[in-house]
Parts: structure tokens; sequence; C-alpha cells
């Protein structure tokens, strides 16, 4: 291979890359044009929400639950070197409602959901459904996109809700069965140190996530090409970058609400 | 197909209400944590250092939470104005004249304001007020102390191995009543004859028991003069008279010295010259012999006198009235008795 053949080819990717990006850029101002045009197809985003937060609950519950637990218990032999289990509650506390909940929530929901919403729509696309739709005078990216990223902005924060309750749930189970301390009492500690900036945080890092994997699903799907196997691609990539944008997005959020804590 | 969209609409609806009911609880256990909701007072304190004290730490009075801290800002020339928002109802607790200082909640915990002190007789915190503030030790002083601590436990404990180590070699008195038998032997015939007065004086005990519960027998001297009455009373009367007696009795050495003084000082008086005057005496001693002399001689005068004719019919009928008066009075007694009988 020729310099001149491999400048084309980096050429070649850098292009697609920016294209992406531009693309993304589109579909991401089109969302909100097409968000607030016209009628909002209700029943179909009550459906998508029984979708992604009813049907996801369980499973966010499930790994709440489990990510209280296992954090108390890693936690506590840490603290036990300097005698500080009593901050047990409040550590844990911290850790769940500052990070562990929403970012437990979002990664799960980025697994099922973000794959589900690639997939589901990527085979629309290859299928031609979506075509069918446009010709079917229905406004596919209303129907399809605008209500499927508004049920993951909705549910997701409520989901992370449900994930925080939990996984203090656990964490007070662990704590109660080690330590005898009783239910108002580890409450009293968990939200001792619990700002409303925290749970401010939590609830804007929750609905930025909820939006990055809707429109990351959706737009993987959307613009899925090549057959079967660009809905496989679509719903890998819809995981593959909403994971990578929610820690972006992590990283740029606790700078943020770090500058207004004092 | 309408029905299952009902149902799907239901259980949404359920999913986001119940999610919502956990954030409100949450906001406001946070809110309650805060005292966000609860009306407070704003009460100011200057500060020379506050050691880290952030906003929303907890203002703490008597161990209890009544408020948080609202504003931190610097204010002139190194010093920090700290704004305290107080709930209403522990505002009558705190007095005018109480005292604020940063601490810290446990070893490692937060920092947090510590209102402490105020006397009952001033009126209770207002709006606005400032307290006053006391300078406590930071960790670096108070990590100092501790230093200084370890260096004069250091300082005992050479001290104390010092002590144990002479002890054990026998060095001074305690090493020396630790080895040294003699001194053993010593200290136990001591504990032995103090057992032995131990037992003595409980000997002496009882039989002081034994006196004191026969000074309490009634009828005993001892017993009356503790529980007669009358006794007491005659004995008060009798050291009154003893005491006017000796009083008496005062006066009138008194008197006799003031005589004797007299006597001594007054030598022209006729006691004073009797006394003193050893002339007179000889003339008086003179005198006295001349007085028997002559006595003797009017005597013998008085015998020839009565021998004399002229005066012995005189001295015959003298001496007959005098045999007769002894028969005169036998007769008036008899008389007497037989008139009485």
């Amino acid at each position: 291979m020729s310099d001149n053949q491999k400048e084309k080819v980096y050429t070649k990717g850098l292009d697609s890359a920016l294209l992406a990006v531009y693309n993304g850029y589109v579909f991401f101002l089109r969302f909100f044009r097409e968000a607030f045009r016209g009628r909002m197809e209700l029943q179909e985003l009550i459906k998508q929400c029984y979708a992604i937060g009813n049907k996801s609950l369980l499973l966010i519950g499930l790994t709440g639950f489990i990510t209280g637990m296992v954090f108390t218990k890693q936690s506590r032999p840490s603290l036990a070197e300097f005698g500080a289990v009593s901050w047990l509650p409040s550590l844990v506390a911290i850790a769940i409602v500052r990070a562990l909940a929403a970012l437990v929530t979002a990664l799960i929901s980025a697994g099922k959901v973000g794959s589900s919403i690639g997939a589901e729509l990527g085979s629309m696309r290859v299928t031609e459904q979506i075509d069918a739709m446009e010709v079917s005078a229905v406004n596919p990216f209303k129907f399809l996109v605008v209500t499927r990223v508004l049920a993951s902005t909705i549910t997701i924060p409520i989901l992370m809700f449900y994930c925080t309750a939990v996984a203090l749930l656990g964490a007070y189970l662990n704590v109660t069965l080690n330590e005898g301390t009783s239910f108002i009492s580890f409450f009293e500690n968990a939200f001792e140190q619990i700002t409303f900036l925290d749970v401010g945080t939590s609830l804007a890092k929750a609905v930025a996530y909820g939006f990055t994997i809707g429109i990351v699903g959706c737009y993987q799907g959307y613009n899925a090409s090549k057959g079967t196997e660009g809905v496989g691609k679509a719903a890998n990539s819809a995981v593959v970058i909403s994971m990578f944008l929610i820690f972006i997005e992590e990283v740029i959020i606790v700078q943020v609400s770090n500058y207004f804590r004092i | 197909m309408e029905t299952s969209a009902r149902k799907r609409s239901i259980t949404v609806g359920l999913f986001v209400i119940i999610g919502l009911i956990i954030f409100i609880v949450g906001i406001l256990t946070i809110g309650s944590m805060k005292k966000v909701f609860s009306s407070t007072i704003s009460v100011k304190t200057i500060f020379d250092d506050v050691n880290g004290l952030k906003v929303g730490n907890n203002v703490w009075y008597s161990g209890v939470k009544i408020g948080t801290v609202k504003t931190i800002r610097f204010q002139g020339n190194s010093k920090v104005e700290v704004i305290l928002h107080i709930e209403e109802k522990s505002q009558e607790f705190v007095r005018k004249n109480a005292k604020a200082k940063v601490s810290t909640d446990g070893l490692i915990g937060n920092k947090i304001i510590v209102i402490y002190g105020g006397t009952q007789k001033v009126p209770s915190i207002e709006d606005g007020d400032e307290l006053v503030v006391e300078k406590i030790e930071s960790t670096e002083e108070m990590l100092a102390v501790l230093s200084e601590n370890n260096k004069n436990l250091l300082g005992i404990t050479s001290a104390f191995k010092t002590i144990s180590k002479n002890i054990l070699e026998g060095k001074g008195t305690v090493g020396m009543l630790l080895s040294d038998d003699r001194l053993y032997n010593d200290v136990d015939q001591t504990l032995a004859a103090l057992k032995k007065a131990s037992a003595n004086a409980q000997v002496m005990t009882a039989s002081l028991s034994g006196f004191t519960s026969k000074l309490n027998q009634p009828g005993g001297l001892a017993n009356d003069f503790a529980t007669d009455t009358v006794i007491m009373r005659d004995i008060r009367g009798t050291i009154g008279r003893l005491n006017e007696t000796v009083a008496t009795a005062n006066v009138m050495v008194a008197n006799l010295k003031s005589a004797s003084e007299d006597l001594n000082s007054n030598r022209t008086s006729p006691l004073g010259v009797l006394l003193h005057d050893e002339a007179t005496a000889t003339n008086l001693k003179g005198t006295l012999q001349n007085l028997e002399s002559s006595t003797e001689k009017l005597d013998e005068n008085m015998v020839a006198l009565r021998s004399n004719f002229l005066f012995r019919r005189y001295f015959k009928k003298k001496d007959k009235e005098q045999a007769k008066q002894p028969v005169k009075e036998e007769v008036k007694a008899e008389t007497k008795d037989s008139v009485s009988q």
C-alpha cells in the first residue's frame, strides 16, 4: 500500500467520524424540533415508558440492592481500620446518592434499553418499515424517536429513585446485620451528610443519561444499514457509545456541581 | 387491545407516582435534617479562624442540633463573619450572653458550631443578635499539647523505671521492706503488738461499756445528777450560797487587809502606837507591873480591913445573908412545882 493510498484511508476514517458527529448533531436538533411540534404520540409514549421503565424495574432494583449491600460490605474494613464503622451509613449514602445510583441505573439501562431501541429501530430501518411509515404520511421520527427518547429521559430518573431507595435498603440490611443499627438511626446518619445539591446533581445526571441512552439508541437504529448485520451493529454501537457518553457526562456534571459546592 | 393499553397506562402511572413519592420523601427528609422547612432566626458570629467550617454545617446547643451555618464571608482584617440560622423553637433556650465556638462532630467528623453557656437572668437571643466567640485550640495546638503530655509521660515512666529498679535492688525504704528480713520481723512484731493493743482496747471498751451502763442505772449518783432535777436545784442553791459566803469573806478579808494596812501606815493611832512604839510598850509593861503589885497590896489591905473591928460586923452580916439565899431559892422551886401539879 502506497503512502497516497494510506492517506486516503485515514481521510476516509476521519471523514466518516466527523460526518457521524455532524449527523448526530443534526439528529439531536431534529429531535427538539419534532418534540415541540405537532401532537404528542401519548399512547406510544406510555407504551415506551412501560417498556423502558416498568420492564427494567426488577433488574434495576436487584442490581441496586446488590450494589448497596456489596458496597457497604467492601467499605466496612477500611472504616474499621480507624474505628469509624459508625460512619458507614453516611459513606454509603453519599456514594449511592452522589454517584452509584445514577451510574448503575444508566449503565444497566444502556445495556438493556439502548440495545433494545437500537435493534428495534435498526430492524425497522432495514426492513423498510420506517420508509413505509413515511409513505403512509406518518412522521416516523416523531412516532418512533421522540417517544422513545422522551420515555427514556422520563423513566431513567424514576428508575434511579427506585435504585437509590433499594440500594440504601441493601446497605441498611448489611449494616443492621453486622452492627445492629436501628432503621431510624441508619437513615438519620445516612441523610445527615446529603445535601440538596447532591440530589439535584444526581437528578440532572439521570436526566442526561436517560436522554443520552434514548437519543444514541434511536440514532444508531434509525441510521442502521447493511441488512441484519447493520441491526446487530446498531445495537452494539448504541450500548458502547451511550456508555462512553455517560462517563463523559459524569465527569462534566461532577465538575459543574463541584463548582457550586463550596 | 384497549384494555391492555389502559392497564399499561395504569401500571406506568403507578410506576411514576411511586418513584416521585420516593423522591419527595427523600427531599423532605433532607429538608428536615437541614432545618430547611422550619422557621429560623439569623444570628451573627465573628471568628478569627473558622477551621474549615462550611455552609450547611450544623449548629449545636447542649448537644442538640438547633440550626445550620447559612453564610461564611470575610469581614474587615482577617475576620470571618458567620451567619447562623437557628430554629425559632430553640430560640428561647439560647441566651444573649451565650458563647459560640467552632468544634468537631466527633474526632474526625465535620466541623460544627457549638453554642454554650448563657445565664437564665439574661433574655433570649433575637434575630440579628451577635454571639460572643471563644477561641478554641486548633488541631496543631492540640497536637503540641499532646506532644508535651507524651514527654511528661515518658519522664514519669522513666522515674517509675528507676524506682522499680531500686526496689528490686533493695534500695530505699520500700526496697528494704521487700528484701530485708529484719525489717520484716520488726514490722511483724509491731503488728503483733498492735494486735495485742487492739485486744486490750477491746477489753477496755467493754469495761467502759459496763461502767457507763452502771452510770445509767436509776438511783446511782451519776444517774441522779443526770436525771433528778431536784438535786440539781439544791446543788445550784448551795453553790449560790457558797458564792455569797465567799463574796462576804472576800469583803471581810478586804476590810482586814485595809485595817492592817491602816495599822501599818498610821503609827500615831493608839493601836499603831501599841504595835510599833517600843517606848510606849515598855511604859505600858511597867504600868502593868505596877498595877499588879498595887493589886496585891490592895488585897492585903482588904484582908487587914476585914479583921479591923470597925468593919468586922459588916462582913459577918454579909456572910449570913449569903448563907440564907440558897434556902429561899429551894422553897420557891418547890412551891412552883406544887402549883403546877
